[in-house]
Order: C-alpha cells, then sequence, then structure tokens
C-alpha cells in the first residue's frame, strides 16, 4: 500500500507540473487512464485545491499563509488526499498537505 | 482487581495511547488518518474546540488561542488566558483533554477506566500529581505514572531473550521531534531506576528540518538566483516566500527522511516562475546536523562524568524518539561514545509500549456492578443508592432529545444538517465525525437550535456519527445518531435507466462475444463511464474488416442478438491512419444524457485517433458481416437444442424449436447475398428477425427448461470433480481452468437465460474431456479401442502402423508422456476426429 501511495503522489507531483506548463492537455488522456487505474483498485484522489478551507476538514493538513481571514481559500496542494474503498468501508490513507491562504 | 493494560505516552509534542492482551502489545490509531500519534495540541476556535493535528495549523496565526508544548509547564501555576472563551484555562486541563481525545482512539469502544502514564525523568512531584491530576480529570479511576526511559526500556528488554539476569548501567538517548532527554538507568539486585538524566527542550527533528532550509536551501538560492533578503522574507510572518517557507519545511522534513535510507535525493520547488531543483546528499545533511548532535554527545559525556563511570561501564544505549531514525546520529553515538548502539525497536512507539507493558502488571479496583436484589425495589433502591455516591463512575446518560433532519441523498458537495435539541442541552457539547476520517467538527457548544455543513465526498455513501457530551466531556452514548447521505449516485429528480445499457465485446475462447454492462439498469441519469479494452484482432489500414461498438439495451446475461442495439459505431481498416495491432489500447467515453442521448468517444490509443459520435435512440446501423455470424451462431444453437430435446423426446419443445429455425432458414439465402454496400432494408429487416427469433428461442420451455439445464450443469461439475482427483498430466493446469469456471457460477446460476446456462455446460464438458484426455487409464481403453478400428477408419492406415508401435513400446516400458503423445497422434489420423476443429475466422466485435 505504501508503493501506491507513493507512486500517486509521483503522479501527482507530475501532474501538477504538467498543468503550471500548461501540458496537461497533451497528456489529458494518460492522466485521466492513469486515475482509472487507481480508482479501479479502490483508491480515490482528491485534489481540494480552490476549496474553501475548513477547520473540520480532517482530511488535510494545511499551513495558513498571510494573516488569516474569514476566506480562506486552498491554494497549493503539496500532496493529494487518498482514500482507499474496501471490505470495511472507506478509510483515509493519506491526509492532504496543503497551504491555505486569505483571497 | 483488574490489570490496567492501557499504557499512555502522554508526549510534549505527540502522543500515543496502547494496551498490553494475549501477550502482545497494540498502538491504537488515530480514527482520523489512521496515525499512530496525536499532535499534543488543543485549539480553542471561534466556536469550536479541536485537539491534535488539525489544532496545530493556526498554531503560528492564533497563538492566543492555540496551545502546545503545555507539557513544559505541568505542575506549575501557569494559566493561559483564551480570548475567543474569554476565561483561563491550565495545563493540566488542556493534558486533560489530550487524554480525552486518546480515549477515541480505542476502536474496540471498551471504556478505558485506567491507565499507566508515562512522564520525564525530570518531572518533579508537582509536575508528576499535575499529570496523575489530568489522567483523573479525563476519566480514568486509577492513575499510575512511569518514567519515559524505564518505560523505553522495559519495550527493548521485553523485546530480547535472556533478560532474566540483566544487571548493570544503560543509556535511553530520546531525540524526538522537539525535546532532548537522555538518561543513565540502572538494574541493581532486580530493580530498575533513572539513575541520572539530562536534556535540552529545545532540540529535535524539527530544528534538523529548518537546518536543511538554513543551511542548504538559502545560501543556494542567495547564491544562484541573486535574491535580495530572500532569508528574511522566507522567515518573516507575512513575508513574500511566506507560502514557500511552509513548502520547503514540508519538503525538508521529507528529504530528511529519504537522505536517511539513500545517499542523494533533490528538492524541487517554484520560485518567482522558475523551477528550482536542488540536490542534496547525505553528507551535506550531516554537516547541518553536527553541532546539535555533537551537543547532545557532550551531554550524554556530562552524566558519565559527573556519575564517575566510563563508556566501558555502559552496556548498551537504548535508542527513543523519531529522530534516532538518521544514520548519522547512529553513527556519531557508535562512534564517540564506543557504546552498542541498540535500535532494534521503532523508537517513536518505545515509551507507550514499555508503558503497556508496565500496565499489564498493574492491578485496579473497576466499577462494582450493580447487584440483583430480591425485587424490582430492592433493585432500583440499589441503584439510586450508587447514584447518590459521588465515587462511583456511572456512563453519562441523559434524556437530551434531538431532532435531525437533512437530505438522504445529494447532488452537492456538501450537505446542511440541521438539529434540534430539546431537554438538559445547556452546557453541552457535540461533534460530528465523517467515518473514513476526512471531517471532524471537534467539540462544539450545543445550542437550542444549530446547523453544520458536511462535506461530501462523490458518487459514494457519506457516513457520519453525531456524538454529544456532557458538561465533563464525556461521551453521552445513548445520543449517538448516525447521518447517511448519498452524494450523486441517485438523485429523485432523474430518470432511471430501465434496462441494463451493455456494450458487445468478443469472447474468444469461446468464439462468441458477451456483454458487459455499461450503465446497470435503474442508475439514474445522466451517467458517463470511460472503458478501457483492448483490440482483440489486428486491423491492416485501408482493409475492410472493422471494430465494432455495439452497445445495447436489455439484460446484460442475455446473447447480444437477444438485446436491443442502440448504438454501432464502425470503425473500418479504411478510417485509419496506420495499422491496428491485435492488443493495443481502445478507449471508449459513454455518456448517456437526462434525455437519454447517448454519446461515445473512442480513441485508439495507436493510431491517436478520436471518433465522436453522437446518437438519439432511433439511428440503427448494421454490420453484414457481423450479422452473418449471428445467424450461423444462433442457427447452430438452435439444431443443437433440437437434437437435444428429440434425444430427451421433449417433442413439444422440439417442434417449438424446429418452427424458430424454419423462420430462421427463410433468410439465410437473403442474408449470405447481401453485401456490405447494400442499400435495401433487407439487413434491418433480417436484424430484426434475429433478434425476434433470439428472444423467443431464450424464452422456450419457461422455468422448465431453465431448470434442466441448470441440472445438467451441476452435473458436468459434479463430474469433474469426480474425475479431477484422477488426472494423470496437467491436473494443475486443469484444476486452474476448474477454479475460472467456478468464479462465474453464481451468474450462471441466477440467470434466466438459456444460453449462458448451455454455454458454461459447454465449458464444463469441454474440461471434462481435457481430464479425460489427461488421465492414463482412459487414454489407455480408448487405445485399445483404436487398435480394435479397421483399416478404412483412418485417413492413413500404414502411417498409423509405426505410431501404434512406438506407442506400445513407450506403454511396456512406462513412458506414459510419450504414450499419450502417441495417441493422440493416432488420433488426428481418424477419419472421424474426435476434436473439435477451431474456427479461427472468428470475426466478432474487435474489442477485447
Amino acid at each position: 500500500m505504501d508503493a501506491n501511495i507513493a507512486l500517486i503522489n509521483q503522479f501527482f507531483e507530475m501532474e501538477q507540473k504538467m498543468v503550471a506548463e500548461q501540458l496537461a492537455d497533451k497528456f489529458d488522456r494518460n492522466l485521466r487512464r492513469i486515475q482509472h487505474i487507481f480508482e479501479a483498485s479502490g483508491l480515490i484522489i482528491v485534489n481540494p485545491a480552490g476549496e474553501a478551507y475548513s477547520e473540520s476538514r480532517t482530511d488535510y493538513e494545511a499551513s495558513i499563509v498571510g494573516s488569516p481571514g474569514p476566506n480562506l481559500k486552498i491554494t497549493k496542494v503539496i500532496k493529494p488526499i487518498i482514500y482507499q474503498n474496501d471490505s470495511q468501508g472507506r478509510q483515509l490513507l493519506q491526509k492532504g498537505i496543503v497551504i491555505a491562504e486569505q483571497v | 482487581m483488574k490489570s490496567i493494560n492501557f499504557g499512555i505516552d502522554l508526549g510534549t509534542t505527540n502522543s500515543l495511547i496502547t494496551k498490553y492482551e494475549n501477550g502482545k502489545v497494540t498502538i491504537f490509531k488515530h480514527p482520523i488518518g489512521h496515525k499512530e500519534t496525536l499532535a499534543s495540541v488543543v485549539a480553542f476556535r471561534p466556536g469550536r474546540t479541536l485537539v491534535g493535528d488539525k489544532a496545530r495549523e493556526f498554531l503560528t496565526k492564533d497563538p492566543v488561542n492555540i496551545f502546545a508544548n503545555f507539557k513544559r509547564r505541568m505542575g506549575t501555576d501557569d494559566k493561559f488566558y483564551v480570548v475567543n472563551l474569554d476565561e483561563n484555562v491550565t495545563p493540566v486541563e488542556l493534558s486533560t483533554l489530550v487524554l480525552k481525545e486518546l480515549k477515541q482512539f480505542v476502536y474496540s469502544g471498551e471504556d478505558v477506566e485506567a491507565a499507566v502514564i508515562t512522564i520525564p525523568a525530570s518531572f518533579d512531584t508537582m509536575q508528576s500529581n499535575a499529570t496523575k491530576k489530568a489522567g483523573l480529570a479525563a476519566g480514568f479511576r486509577e492513575v499510575l505514572l512511569l518514567q519515559e526511559p524505564i518505560a523505553a526500556s522495559l519495550a527493548y528488554f521485553n523485546n530480547q531473550e535472556n533478560n532474566a539476569d540483566r544487571d548493570g548501567y544503560w543509556l535511553v538517548y530520546d531525540l524526538g521531534g522537539g525535546t532532548f532527554d537522555i538518561a543513565l538507568m540502572q538494574i541493581k539486585e532486580g530493580e530498575m531506576k533513572v539513575v541520572d538524566h539530562e536534556g535540552n527542550n529545545f532540540l529535535g527533528g524539527a530544528d534538523f528540518d529548518f537546518g536543511i532550509i538554513e543551511k542548504i536551501i538559502i545560501p543556494y538560492v542567495t547564491e544562484h538566483f541573486g535574491i535580495e533578503n530572500f532569508e528574511e522574507e522566507l522567515r518573516k510572518n507575512n513575508g513574500k516566500y511566506e507560502q514557500l517557507f511552509y513548502e520547503l519545511i514540508y519538503k525538508s522534513e521529507e528529504a530528511k527522511k529519504e537522505l536517511s535510507q539513500q545517499h542523494e535525493t533533490q528538492i524541487d520547488f517554484i520560485l518567482d516562475g522558475q523551477e528550482v531543483l536542488l540536490t542534496i546528499t547525505r553528507e551535506e545533511l550531516e554537516n547541518t546536523l553536527k553541532t546539535r548532535v555533537s551537543d547532545t554527545i557532550s551531554m550524554l559525556k556530562n552524566i558519565l562524568n559527573r556519575n564517575e563511570l566510563g563508556t566501558h561501564d555502559i552496556e548498551e544505549i537504548l535508542l527513543v524518539g523519531g529522530s534516532t531514525y538518521i544514520p548519522y546520529v547512529r553513527q556519531q553515538l557508535a562512534q564517540h561514545t564506543g557504546i552498542k548502539v541498540n535500535s532494534q525497536i521503532d523508537p517513536t512507539t518505545a515509551v507507550a509500549i514499555g508503558a503497556a507493558y508496565y500496565a499489564a502488571n498493574k492491578y485496579y479496583q473497576p466499577e462494582a456492578g450493580i447487584e440483583l436484589g430480591e425485587n424490582v425495589e430492592d433493585l432500583l433502591s440499589r441503584i439510586s443508592a450508587d447514584d447518590a455516591d459521588p465515587g462511583t463512575y456511572l456512563h453519562p446518560a441523559s434524556d437530551i432529545e434531538l431532532i435531525v433532519s437533512y437530505s438522504q441523498m445529494s447532488k452537492d458537495t456538501e450537505e446542511v444538517l440541521i438539529i434540534k435539541a430539546g431537554n438538559n442541552w445547556e452546557g453541552k457539547t457535540y461533534r460530528i465525525i465523517r467515518s473514513d476520517g476526512g471531517f471532524d467538527t471537534g467539540f462544539v457548544a450545543m445550542k437550542s437550535k444549530f446547523t453544520e455543513f458536511l462535506p461530501l465526498l462523490h458518487n459514494t455513501n457519506n457516513l457520519f456519527y453525531l456524538r454529544i457530551y456532557d458538561e465533563e466531556q464525556n461521551e453521552i452514548k445513548s445520543a449517538l445518531k448516525e447521518i447517511s447521505i448519498t452524494q450523486g449516485q441517485f438523485n429523485i429528480a432523474g430518470q432511471p435507466i430501465p434496462q441494463d445499457i451493455c456494450i458487445e465485446v468478443d469472447d474468444k475462447e469461446n468464439h462468441t462475444t458477451r456483454l458487459e454492462v455499461i450503465f446497470e439498469k435503474n442508475a439514474v441519469l445522466p451517467q458517463k463511464k470511460t472503458l478501457y479494452r483492448e483490440i482483440s484482432k489486428t486491423i491492416k489500414q485501408g482493409a475492410e474488416d472493422s471494430i465494432i461498438i455495439n452497445i445495447l439495451e436489455g439484460d446484460r446475461n442475455a446473447r447480444a442478438l437477444s438485446n436491443l442495439v442502440i448504438a454501432c459505431i464502425e470503425i473500418s481498416g479504411k478510417d485509419l491512419t496506420s495499422d491496428l495491432i491485435k492488443g493495443s489500447d481502445i478507449e471508449l467515453q459513454i455518456t448517456m444524457s437526462d434525455n437519454r442521448e447517448l454519446q461515445t468517444e473512442v480513441f485508439l490509443v495507436m493510431t491517436q485517433q478520436e471518433f465522436k459520435n453522437a446518437f438519439s435512440l432511433s439511428e440503427k446501423h448494421v454490420n453484414i458481416d457481423r450479422l452473418k455470424e449471428q445467424f450461423i451462431d444462433l442457427e447452430n444453437e438452435i439444431r443443437n437444442s433440437i437434437k437435444m430435446f428429440s434425444h430427451d423426446e421433449n417433442d413439444v419443445w422440439a417442434i417449438q424449436a424446429n418452427d424458430f429455425l424454419k423462420e430462421l432458414m427463410q433468410h439465410k439465402n437473403e442474408l449470405f447475398k447481401l453485401k456490405e454496400d447494400d442499400r435495401t432494408d433487407a439487413k434491418y429487416v433480417i436484424a430484426e428477425v434475429l433478434n425476434r427469433v433470439s428472444q423467443a428461442y431464450d424464452k422456450l420451455g419457461g422455468e422448465d427448461r431453465l431448470e434442466r439445464l441448470r441440472y445438467e450443469y451441476l452435473e458436468a461439475k459434479e463430474y469433474i470433480e469426480n474425475h479431477l482427483p484422477m488426472a494423470d498430466f496437467k491436473k494443475e493446469d486443469l484444476g486452474q481452468t476448474y477454479s475460472k469456471l467456478l468464479k462465474g457460477e453464481h451468474q450462471v446460476l441466477i440467470s434466466r437465460n438459456p444460453s449462458i446456462l448451455e454455454k458454461a455446460t459447454e465449458k464444463m464438458n469441454s474440461l471434462a474431456w481435457d481430464i479425460l484426455w489427461n488421465t492414463l487409464s482412459y487414454i489407455i481403453s480408448r487405445y485399445e479401442g483404436f487398435k480394435g478400428l479397421a483399416p478404412d477408419e483412418f485417413k492413413n492406415y500404414e502411417g498409423a502402423k509405426p505410431i501404434f508401435r512406438a506407442a506400445d513400446q513407450a506403454l511396456s516400458n512406462e513412458r506414459y508422456h510419450e504414450f499419450r503423445q502417441h495417441v493422440y497422434s493416432i488420433t488426428h489420423l481418424l477419419v472421424h476426429n474426435e476434436y473439435k476443429i477451431q474456427n479461427d475466422d472468428f470475426k466478432g466485435t474487435g474489442i477485447g
């Protein structure tokens, strides 16, 4: 399972780099395919980028940048959230590592 | 008396809870995120109290309401003013909250009535008493304290053999996330004690992470990018590079961990739009650690000098704390002291494990049960007497009334929960947790009416627990409520699909096709799915051959022919930009909108071609080659059934099947004359007939026929089970084939489609033949039979003669493999070859 998490983290990082370099469209199919492979084996990858920050969301650990205000948003995701679906139900496998800022 | 069994490492930065049971220690994991540790941090955020990792997030931004490292203040009269509460909290109260949160880790649901809590060797009586007070306030009936170095030693010693006669000195070196402690330990006449100790409350792993930023990253960036004030802007609160700072803290910690395993690692990040890629070697990391590790060794030597001991007097150094994973720390200790370094157990959990071992041999008086009296009055009086006794701990009970309202199905990413509380809600708190650990409100004060927004994961059921706590934050278990909300999958406003929507794919093994479900019956529209398959035959560029994507509506267990084709896309060799090789990937994205418009996107990975089609459900497309193949398939099936029915003297069914065959045969000539470019309606008419006959044939005989087919299937299965153990050759392969067949058995037996049952029985029978032809006694008996055949029964009798001689010789010399091979060769020379000649010309859909 650790190998799967490591693999997802690498995949996620590559995806982020492709987005930053505006290459994501070119690899869109491959990215979706890889995502599908993970999902088929019960791994759900969640990218909370752009969502409003919530103190009640325990599926990520956030570092708050700047002065905190009422409209904190997740501006950067260093590691994605990973859930695992198996016979015992769904469980959180990896907390996301994110940065939240007032926008 | 009852054994305590529970151990707690109440740490400065992290805490853990363990339990001794049946000779083993279990480390309980955080129900959220399944980490073994809980951050010793409490946050009093507006409206809610958070304990643990989540509480740490606002630590630097809201220090007046968030408290960490309070362990250092235990036993003092320090009070922290909490702005959000407008009241003071004490270190004991904060520790109590951490201990209560640790109790939530115990997933078995049992009450933790007593525990051993560890304390640093440096704790004085006041600090120790304060820790005990926190434990009692957390609801433990009994609290025993144990010094951390002793706990760690117990964990190590219980992990080793031959400990009975241990005597002498050793050191416990504890380098954690934020603190360092070293203790000199001794066992003398069977008694273990801490002789001396020393420490630094501001030295640990966090300093090492920052060391990487300070001594490696900052100089690198300054040298290569020439950014003025980079260090200042990085370190400053609200500085230009504050976001980068948090990213680097995280990445430095990862790099540090990686360098414990490998000699080199890389850190990359974006700086003002430019990518920075930095290689860090283990040596560079070690340079940043040098001074700090050297400080710890100086403290170690101080202790030895103070106690007039030399390194030769010390048996070993036991490692505790996550930072002792770093190889440099271990090397330096060994190099500078010459003492054996013992790192045999997990240094992060050693203290908590040792606490559980200690707890296993300590006892407490459990809560007395209420004895039954002579009558009900007697029982009631005993209960009320127990109620009155303040020393008796009873589970909180409450008549609190909760009315919760929410939507059980939602298409939104969050759903509002409205709660109305009645009766005695004042002073109580609630907490809502999602079962997968992704959401936790923390402790929130109750009101008569309140709302919470519950975040939902997509396309799945989200289960939440609403728990209520009394004034002492003990859970009122009777008030627990489960809240289940399904996101996305169902929408009462949408229309359900009346039948399965399937795609026809090749079943090459059986020279037929089967249906694979895309959208299940009753799934609510709109639906979208991507299928990844392989091309099952090579199609040359420019050739007539094609791939057929056939989407059907009907019963997934039925024959494709019996279902309604709702979309058919044909991609022929003429459409291809290069050859499409068997085994290459095909991606099919199928979408069905609210108004049942079907859209397909087909992508051929090898040729990088995309084909998009949108269908309304009235268009039809018929491929004539495929239609011919289906026609033959159905014709053969009906003919076989007629033979079977006649054999079973089931005349009624035989006559009906014959009628179907007649109807079919009326169109055979016409169909086989048709060319692919035929523009008449003929192909549609024949497709319609095939569909109708196939459906009617499937229904022939009703339940009786299905019963009979199930019986035949089970009979074939029983035959295999009896004969498989007797196989002399390829037993393992045959066994695997059998297991593979059994995997699909459930679907076969529940199917109401005769064709599926017939095909499954056929597979079983075919396997049975294989087993027989791999069983020596059967091969011999058949061989004897072949010997008795007349020459005209062979295609080439003269050619068979030497094979017979060779077979005889092999048999008499017990060369059975060889004998079997000869018999196989003879079967090929028979006029009526028993082996089925496989039709390799199967076209199918081209999708595997």
